[in-house]
C-alpha cells in the first residue's frame, strides 16, 4: 500500500515536471556568433540580468571580424542554425536578406507592440531596414573618427619643429593632406608612428581607407548610384593612404588589423589611429592602457565625413518558433533604453537617440558630443549583395598599392571596375 | 594391375580429384574474399560517406549553377564554372604561387628532416626524449601555430624583432612586406611540418641493413661516400613517399595564409586554396569556388600518379 502510494507521488511528480518543462523558457539556450569587440564584453557582462529577468540564458562565442562572415554562412545554410539571435555586420545586410536566411522581424514587431521611434533613422537606413521592412533592430554604432595623442599635439617642442618645418601652426588637421602631414611628422620626430594603420587586405584596410576616401571629398557612388570611385578625390585619398602607409604608420602596417593597431596605440607607439570612436575608453583606460590614459582625445575626420557603419540584430529563418520568441525577447531587452544606457555608461556606441542626450551618459563621457557629431557625418560603404566580396576586392588593390606592387592610378581602376562588375552581377 | 598413366591425358580418378581440388580452392577463395570484405566493408564505407560522398558531390556542384544566393543545383551550366575561374587573372597567380610556396616548402622540410634524422640516428639514448620535443609543433593545429607566429613576428612589439634590435640588426617586416610574406609562412609551415619529415625518415634510417656500411667501411669510404652512395639509395622509397605526403600537404594549405596575412599583402600570399574559399564564401558562388577545389585536386592527383610511378620504375 505505501509502496503504491510512493509510485503515484512519484508519478505525479513527474508528471509535473514533464509539463512544467515546455511551458518554461528555461529550456531555451540562445547562442550568438560575436565580434570580439568591447561592447561584446559589455553586453555579456549584463547577461546574468537578463537571465534572471526572462530565464533564458545566452552564450557568447567570441571571434574576430575575420571568421564571422564564414561561419554564420555555414550556419544559415544548414537545416538548422546553431546560432539562433544574429549579430549582422551592416556589410552582409544586403546578402542575408537576400538570401533569405533571416526571419521578417516586422510580425514580432506588431505583436509586441515594439517602439522603434527612439532608433536614429541612420541606423536602420544603414541596415537596409525601416519602420515597414524590419529584417534587423540596430545594434551598435561604428561609425569611425581620428584618435589622437593630445600630449603630443601640445607638445611644445614638437610644435616648433613642426613651425619651423612647415611655417605652421601643429594642431588638428583641417584636412586630409594635413592629418598625413602631421602623421609623418611625429614619426620623424616624435620617437611613434604617426599613424597606427590596420593595413590588413580585406576589411581592415577597406574601412581604414573609407575614411580617408570620404575626408578628401571622394564617394564610392554618385548621386546617380553610378560608381564614382575613380576620380580625383578618390586618387588624391589614395595617394595620402599610400604615403602615410610608407611614411608615417608602424612597421607592419599592411598586415596589421584593428587589434594590431589598439595595441600599439594602447603601448604608446603611436600618434594616432583612424578607427572606431568607442576605441577611445578603451585607451584612455589607466589600468588597461597606463601609458596613454588621459592623453588621448577623438575628433571627426578631417573635412569632417569618416566611414560610418553598424552592427544589427538578425533571427536566423532555419531556428525553431520558439527559439525565435525567445531571440526576439533578447533583442527587445538588449535595445531597450534602460539597458542602452547601463550599456553607454560602460563605453557602449548607441543606436538610439535619447541615450546620447541622457544626462548620466552625458556627465560620464561628455565626448559623446562628438561622438554624435561623428555618427551623424559619417557615410557608409557601398551596401549591396555582394559588399563582403566587395571589401575583398578593395582590400587587395589597396593592399598592392600600399605594398608598392601597383600604382595608385591602375589600383583605383581596378577597385572602381570591381565594383561596378559586382554591382552588375 | 596398375594401369599406367599417360603423359597428357587425366584419368577419371585424376579428374575427380583436380575436381575437388578446384573446388576446395574456389570455396576456400570465397571463404577469404568474404572474410577480406567483411573486415574492409566498415572501412570502405566510413570512406564512401567521409570522402566519397563529398567528392562526387562537390564534383557534382562544380558543373551546376549552385551559389549561396540560388541554392539550387539545377541548371547544369557545363564548363562554365571552370571557365569563369580560370577566366581570372588571379587564379593563374594563385597557382603559381601554391607551386613555389609547395616546392619551396617541401624541399625546406626535407632538407632540414633529413639533417635532423641523420643526427638522430647517431644518438641512441636520448632519442625517445628528442623524439618527444620534435612531435610537440606536429601536435598543435596550424591555426594555433600561425596565431603564436603571428605575436612572436608582430614588427613593434613581436619578440622577434626585440631580439634583432638587441643584436643591433634592423627590425623586420615579417609579414607586412610583400617580398617576405611568403617566405615567411614557408618557414613558419617548415617549422612545424618538419618533425613528420624527421619521424619518417628516422624510422627508414633506423630500418637500413648495417651489412653495406660495414663492407664500405672495410673498403676505406668516407661518411659522406656512405651517405651519397648508401644511404642516399636505399633511403629512397621512404623519402619519395615523404615528399608525396608533403606535397600533397602543402599544395592544400590554407590556415596559414588564413590567419597569417588574409592572402595579402596585395596578393602576395593568396595560394589556390584561398583562392577558392574567397570565390566560394566571399563571392558566394559555391560552383566556382568548388570548381577551383577541383583543378587543385586534379594537380595534386596528377602529381600524385607521377610520382607512384617513378618510384615504381625506380623499383
Amino acid at each position: 500500500m505505501r509502496l503504491t502510494r510512493h509510485l503515484m507521488a512519484a508519478a505525479s511528480f513527474a508528471g509535473v515536471l514533464a509539463t512544467a518543462g515546455p511551458l518554461h523558457a528555461e529550456s531555451i539556450t540562445l547562442h550568438a556568433l560575436m565580434e570580439d569587440v568591447p561592447e561584446t564584453q559589455i553586453i555579456e557582462a549584463m547577461l546574468p540580468d537578463f537571465e534572471k529577468q526572462t530565464g533564458i540564458h545566452v552564450e557568447f562565442e567570441k571571434v574576430g571580424y575575420g571568421d564571422m562572415h564564414d561561419k554564420l554562412v555555414a550556419q544559415l545554410t544548414a537545416t538548422e542554425s546553431y546560432y539562433n539571435v544574429l549579430e549582422v555586420d551592416f556589410l552582409w545586410a544586403g546578402e542575408f536578406p537576400k538570401a533569405g536566411w533571416l526571419a521578417d522581424l516586422k510580425p514580432f514587431v506588431d505583436k509586441s507592440k515594439y517602439d522603434l521611434t527612439p532608433f536614429i533613422p541612420s541606423t536602420f537606413a544603414l541596415l537596409g531596414s525601416s519602420a515597414d521592412n524590419v529584417q534587423l533592430i540596430p545594434m551598435y554604432n561604428y561609425s569611425m573618427g581620428m584618435i589622437y595623442r593630445d600630449d603630443l599635439l601640445n607638445d611644445q617642442k614638437l610644435k616648433d619643429a613642426y613651425k619651423a618645418a612647415f611655417n605652421t601652426e601643429l594642431g588638428l588637421p583641417k584636412t586630409l593632406e594635413e592629418y598625413v602631414q602631421i602623421s609623418k611628422f611625429m614619426k620623424a620626430n616624435a620617437g611613434v608612428a604617426g599613424a597606427a594603420m590596420q593595413g590588413q587586405r580585406g576589411d581592415p584596410n577597406s574601412m581604414e581607407f573609407s575614411n580617408y576616401l570620404f575626408s578628401a571629398g571622394g564617394s564610392y557612388l554618385g548621386a546617380d548610384g553610378k560608381v564614382s570611385l575613380n576620380s580625383a578625390e578618390g586618387k588624391k585619398a589614395l595617394d595620402l593612404y599610400v604615403d602615410n602607409i610608407k611614411n608615417g604608420a608602424q612597421q607592419g602596417a599592411l598586415s596589421a588589423t584593428l587589434d594590431d593597431t589598439m595595441r600599439l596605440m594602447c603601448s604608446g607607439g603611436a600618434f594616432s589611429m583612424v578607427t572606431y570612436w568607442w576605441m577611445l575608453p578603451q585607451i584612455d583606460n589607466a589600468e588597461k592602457c597606463p601609458n596613454v590614459a588621459g592623453k588621448a582625445k577623438l575628433a571627426s575626420m578631417p573635412g569632417g565625413s569618416g566611414e560610418s557603419g553598424g552592427w544589427g540584430w538578425g533571427i536566423p529563418k532555419n531556428t525553431t518558433p520558439e527559439s525565435q520568441e525567445a531571440a526576439w525577447t533578447f533583442v527587445q531587452w538588449v535595445q531597450s533604453k534602460d539597458v542602452s544606457v547601463k550599456r553607454a555608461l560602460g563605453g557602449h556606441a548607441p543606436v538610439r537617440a535619447d541615450v546620447y542626450s541622457d544626462p548620466s551618459v552625458l556627465a560620464k563621457y561628455p565626448y559623446y558630443k562628438q561622438a554624435m557629431d561623428i555618427v551623424s557625418g559619417g557615410k557608409s560603404f557601398p551596401i549591396f549583395t555582394y559588399s563582403a566580396q566587395y571589401e575583398d576586392t578593395l582590400g587587395a588593390q589597396l593592399s598592392l598599392a600600399g605594398g608598392g606592387q601597383a600604382t595608385s592610378e591602375v589600383a583605383l581602376k581596378a577597385a572602381a571596375d570591381g565594383l561596378d562588375e559586382l554591382m552588375k552581377k | 594391375m596398375v594401369r599406367p598413366i599417360e603423359v597428357g591425358r587425366t584419368t577419371p580418378d585424376h579428374e575427380a580429384k583436380k575436381g575437388g581440388l578446384v573446388k576446395r580452392w574456389i570455396a576456400n577463395l570465397d571463404r577469404e574474399w568474404k572474410t577480406g570484405w567483411a573486415f574492409a566493408l566498415p572501412g570502405f564505407m566510413a570512406l564512401a560517406i567521409v570522402m566519397g560522398f563529398p567528392l562526387v558531390y562537390a564534383i557534382i556542384l562544380s558543373f551546376s549553377s549552385q551559389t549561396l544566393l540560388h541554392p539550387d543545383l539545377w541548371p547544369f551550366i557545363g564548363l562554365d564554372n571552370f571557365t569563369a575561374v580560370m577566366g581570372d587573372s588571379r587564379f593563374w597567380g594563385a597557382t603559381w604561387l601554391t607551386i613555389v610556396y609547395s616546392v619551396v616548402t617541401v624541399a625546406g622540410e626535407f632538407v632540414a628532416g633529413l639533417a635532423i634524422a641523420l643526427m638522430l640516428n647517431k644518438t641512441i639514448k636520448t632519442k625517445p626524449i628528442y623524439f618527444a620535443i620534435l612531435t610537440i609543433p606536429m601536435a598543435m593545429s596550424p591555426v594555433s601555430v600561425a596565431l603564436i607566429w603571428r605575436m612572436l613576428l608582430q614588427p613593434n612589439l613581436g619578440i622577434v624583432n626585440g631580439l634583432l634590435e638587441r643584436a643591433n640588426l634592423p627590425r623586420l617586416d615579417w609579414l607586412g612586406s610583400a617580398d617576405l610574406a611568403l617566405w615567411t609562412m614557408a618557414f613558419i609551415d617548415i617549422w612545424q611540418q618538419m618533425s613528420f619529415v624527421v619521424l619518417i625518415l628516422a624510422a627508414g634510417l633506423a630500418s637500413l641493413p648495417r651489412e653495406p656500411y660495414e663492407a664500405a667501411e672495410v673498403d676505406g669510404a668516407g661518411h659522406l661516400q656512405m651517405f651519397w652512395f648508401i644511404t642516399l639509395p636505399m633511403l629512397r622509397p621512404v623519402a619519395m613517399i615523404t615528399v608525396i605526403i608533403q606535397l600533397i600537404n602543402e599544395f592544400r594549405t590554407y590556415d596559414l595564409p588564413y590567419v597569417l596575412t588574409k592572402g595579402g599583402p596585395g596578393t602576395s600570399t593568396e595560394v589556390l586554396s584561398f583562392f577558392a574559399y574567397r570565390r566560394a564564401f566571399l563571392g558566394l558562388s559555391l560552383n566556382e569556388g568548388t570548381a577551383a577545389s577541383i583543378v587543385l585536386l586534379a594537380i595534386v592527383l596528377s602529381m600524385t600518379v607521377v610520382f607512384f610511378s617513378l618510384l615504381e620504375q625506380r623499383r
